[in-house]
């Protein structure tokens, strides 16, 4: 068996939704080394056109798609979209998402932006599998891949909407299991404190020490990190695994307190 | 922009795998060979490894090495290691896979019984990976994979001293992870009913009951045991540099008709 065979995804083609920076970029480029199509969508258009750009001149084949996963016109056109260009839909990664950071005091925030991470991070992954398990369903392959967060199973402080839309989103991982097998798959990556533009903007020198104190594998997460469980969940060598939730957090909790 | 491909290379690597001449333990080492590793095929069946050996020697031209061991003698630990070094001079990974329970009554079992499968299913993986640690902690991404099993997560009265055993394993290899990072990785594959053929049938299943066990699960099917194997080396590539301490199902999406209602199901 070569690594060819074992992760060929030639013929495939992929969504990654927030492709355009950090751990949705790094999913699109590990997707198209494999061999798959890629739909890079992300909420600003110019961060999924130059990863597009970057697979494409790589010899790959991506298209950029503008989608803001809280619309559904968007969600509607990002699937459509990919299927006209790319010619179908085998691979889903729902990665976009928002929220947390520490900063949801539960006395300050409202129902409308608790909501709104849930629409963001729940209902928008929900939406678009719907969209796509019928396209999967018809081409005889599909894997679902949701990016959760090690929040969903952590305590901390001023993270109530975030950490409870990502532990949704674990649960219902597992529920939809049920429903699209046995031929669509979708299991979830949580990642850890990853080294992305999202995490510098509440990472300090002190943060960062105190999650490494309890972190076996003494480094924060690199966004390859989370793409080659991604890649794992993606290719057919999964075909026996679904509704699994996996942590990708070099074995031990990084939290912002 | 990561290379791939080179993430899951085992070229230059020695992985030693216990167990070795069933159907999970066999198809470990055809894949690990297959990607460039030198294996050792370690089974109680000493016919067994040696055939499974030469079979892998033979499609991938790696050298291997196939070796009588009785996973709850420690001299045969012992021996095991030394064979390994003496061959191939180091150790980058362990497959603690070797297992086995029997379909007991719940109230069936006594102290031998329960205590046989404890050393079998628990310790033997203990003893082995203590003896490997020295040799581990001096290679770059050294990993350690335990072969759990879905018995010990969900209640199994039919198979109490093997579930019993794997659940205390699961913990045991949690605590392994986090006091032997950032050297040595470890992790759990949890695997759902496989088809390996003869030994399930031994175990006490009819072919009747395995086809409703089928039936059930999301997969409508049993797990081919390369399935697994898959698991095993995803967990041990370069690309799962950042995970340690996780159980990662291997259940064909599990089951919501359980027996027993569960969390997990």
């Amino acid at each position: 068996m070569t690594f060819n065979q074992l992760f060929d995804l030639k013929g495939k083609v992929a969504i990654v939704t927030g492709g355009g920076n950090g751990i949705g970029k790094a999913c699109c480029e590990t997707l198209a080394q494999a061999g798959a199509a890629i739909a890079v969508s992300d909420l600003k258009l110019q961060d999924a056109e130059a990863v597009a750009a970057q697979i494409n001149s790589a010899g790959g084949k991506a298209i950029a798609v503008e989608c803001n996963v809280t619309k559904d016109e968007d969600l509607v056109r990002l699937a459509e979209t990919t299927v006209s260009q790319q010619g179908g839909i085998h691979i889903l990664v729902n990665n976009a998402g928002g929220g947390g950071g520490g900063r949801e005091n539960p006395f300050k925030i409202t129902v409308d932006d608790f909501a709104w991470v849930f629409k963001l991070n729940v209902f928008s992954a929900w939406r678009l599998s719907q969209l796509c398990v019928p396209h999967m369903k018809k081409d005889g392959y599909g894997s679902i891949i949701n990016i959760t967060s090690m929040s969903s199973v952590n305590k901390s402080p001023n993270m109530s909407a975030y950490a409870a839309s990502k532990a949704a989103m674990n649960h219902m991982t597992c529920n939809l299991a049920h429903d699209f097998g046995p031929e669509v798959r979708i299991n979830a990556v949580g990642p850890g404190a990853t080294k992305t533009a999202a995490l510098a903007s509440v990472l300090t020198p002190q943060i960062e020490a105190t999650m490494l104190a309890h972190t076996p594998i003494k480094r924060l997460g690199e966004a390859s990190d989370i793409s080659g469980a991604v890649l794992y969940f993606a290719a057919p060598i999964s075909e026996w695994v679904s509704g699994q939730v996996i942590f990708v957090n070099g074995g031990g909790v990084q939290t912002l307190d | 922009m990561t290379n791939i491909q080179s993430l899951f290379s085992f070229e230059g690597k020695v992985i030693i795998i216990t167990g070795a001449a069933g159907a999970i333990g066999s198809a470990a080492g055809h894949l690990f060979a297959s990607l460039g590793a030198n294996v050792v095929i370690s089974d109680l069946n000493e016919q067994g490894a040696k055939k499974v050996a030469e079979e892998i020697e033979k499609e991938s031209g790696k050298a291997t090495l196939g070796i009588k061991t009785n996973a709850t003698v420690e001299s045969d630990l012992k021996a095991l290691v030394d064979a390994t070094l003496a061959k191939f001079g180091k150790i980058s990974g362990l497959i603690n896979n070797v297992g086995w329970g029997a379909n007991t009554p719940i109230w069936g079992s006594d102290t031998d019984k329960m205590v046989q499968s404890y050393l079998l299913n628990t310790v033997g993986g203990y003893n082995l990976t203590k003896l490997c640690m020295p040799h581990l902690e001096k290679e770059p991404n050294a990993s350690v994979v335990f072969s759990g099993s879905m018995v010990g997560v969900s209640p199994s009265p039919e198979f109490i001293e093997y579930s019993t055993a794997k659940a205390g394993l699961m913990n045991m290899v949690r605590s392994m992870a986090v006091v032997s990072g950032p050297k040595v990785r470890f992790n759990t594959v949890l695997i759902g009913s496989v088809d390996n053929g003869e030994a399930t049938l031994k175990a006490g299943y009819t072919p009747q009951m395995l086809q409703a066990l089928a039936d059930m699960f999301v997969m409508k099917r049993r797990g081919a045991p390369i399935e697994v194997a898959y698991g095993m080396m995803f967990l041990m590539s370069d690309a799962a540099q950042w995970i340690s301490g996780i159980d990662l199902r291997i259940d064909g999406g599990g089951s919501y008709k359980s027996k027993m209602p569960t969390n997990n199901d």
